[in-house]
């Protein structure tokens, strides 16, 4: 496991780096726009004002959570449950920041700090998989965490304003953005026999999984269940 | 909706998102971890991304398609070997959208 990311063979300058990860993330930037006018319109459709449902997304940025919060607060549930439910949702962030740490160190605190703020499935993915093969740092990081934010920010702006302007983003295909973003993602950490025996024991678990358990939970048990296969059996 | 408590919600998402972030980041970046777990989180973005290309791919907006109904599955698979050959990630994302596309119309 690399520990000081910012030692590559061929230094670019930060802003090099920031770029290429902007370049990176910007399958994640596809996929959000869609997804957050989807929560801009629903977020109007249920009185929440346009500022309320971008400052909501731009302070959050939690796909699931947020449309979760969405549902709750239309059924008049109180503040602390809508706040318990959202985050609960979103606890798999703590496997993925831990996951992310050992990358982190050479950045400061304040940089750290900046760094956690754009944490989601997505960016999380983007960024192993470039930290892993070498093309990525704690720069590059930043550039996938600001395009997808900007994003997922901008459709909440889209879809809160006036959406009837881009029509339905749909007939489009984006909703495929991130499903095929994934797939790319999951060939590319398949990189020896190893990661492709863990990565079929993690699909079927996740199916098993996301059988029995509610939500997203799936992705955190088929993950410490195939991880933990992983380390015992590749010991 | 009484704009207090929308802010209200708002206001504790937003902290509550960002704490689950930086707090396990913050304490683990200054841990070094014994070889045992570096090996356990090296395997973790893996069946993270396995676990979730099944979600999105067999169970898009959190209802199971029929396999053989399911456009995302007929254009994952060749989306999966186009960028097993090709390696361009961005690439690869638009024309897995295209092929998305096309299952889509000839599945109806």
């Amino acid at each position: 496991m690399p520990t000081t990311p910012l030692q590559q063979p061929s230094c670019p300058s930060a802003r090099d780096r920031l770029v290429r990860g902007i370049r990176q993330g910007f399958p994640i930037f596809l996929g959000y726009v869609p997804v957050g006018t989807a929560f801009g319109i629903l977020a109007r459709s249920w009185d929440l004002s346009p500022v309320q449902a971008i400052a909501c997304s731009a302070t959050a940025l939690a796909g699931a959570g947020q449309f979760i919060g969405l549902s709750l607060m239309k059924a008049g549930a109180d503040v602390a449950s809508v706040l318990v439910a959202t985050t609960v949702v979103n606890l798999r962030y703590v496997l993925f920041a831990a996951t992310l740490s050992p990358y982190v160190k050479t950045a400061s605190l304040p940089g750290q700090a900046a760094l956690a703020f754009s944490v989601t499935d997505e960016t999380f993915a983007v960024n192993m998989n470039a930290l892993r093969r070498g093309t990525g740092d704690v720069w590059s990081m930043a550039g996938v965490g600001a395009v997808a934010w900007t994003g997922w920010v901008l459709g909440t702006a889209l879809g809160a304003l006036g959406s009837g302007l881009i029509g339905d983003p749909y007939r489009f295909g984006v909703e495929f953005a991130m499903p095929a973003m994934f797939t790319v993602l999951l060939v590319a950490q398949a990189e020896d026999k190893r990661h492709v025996v863990i990565a079929v024991v993690a699909a079927i678990l996740a199916v098993v999984f996301a059988l029995v358990l509610p939500g997203k939970w799936y992705i955190v048990a088929a993950a410490i269940g195939a991880a933990t296969f992983g380390t015992v059996v590749y010991r | 909706m009484k704009s207090t408590y929308v802010w209200a919600i708002v206001a504790g998402m937003g902290l509550a998102n960002y704490t689950v972030r930086f707090i396990p980041m913050a304490l683990m970046a200054r841990l070094e971890f014994p070889k045992t777990v570096q090996r356990w989180l090296s395997f973790i973005p893996v069946s993270v991304m396995a676990a979730l290309v099944v979600g999105e791919v067999l169970r898009p907006d959190g209802k199971w398609l029929p396999p053989l109904e399911n456009p995302y599955l007929f254009a994952a698979l060749p989306t999966a070997f186009v960028y097993y050959k090709w390696r361009n990630f961005l690439g690869t994302t638009v024309v897995g959208i295209l092929f998305y596309l096309a299952f889509k119309a000839l599945l109806g």
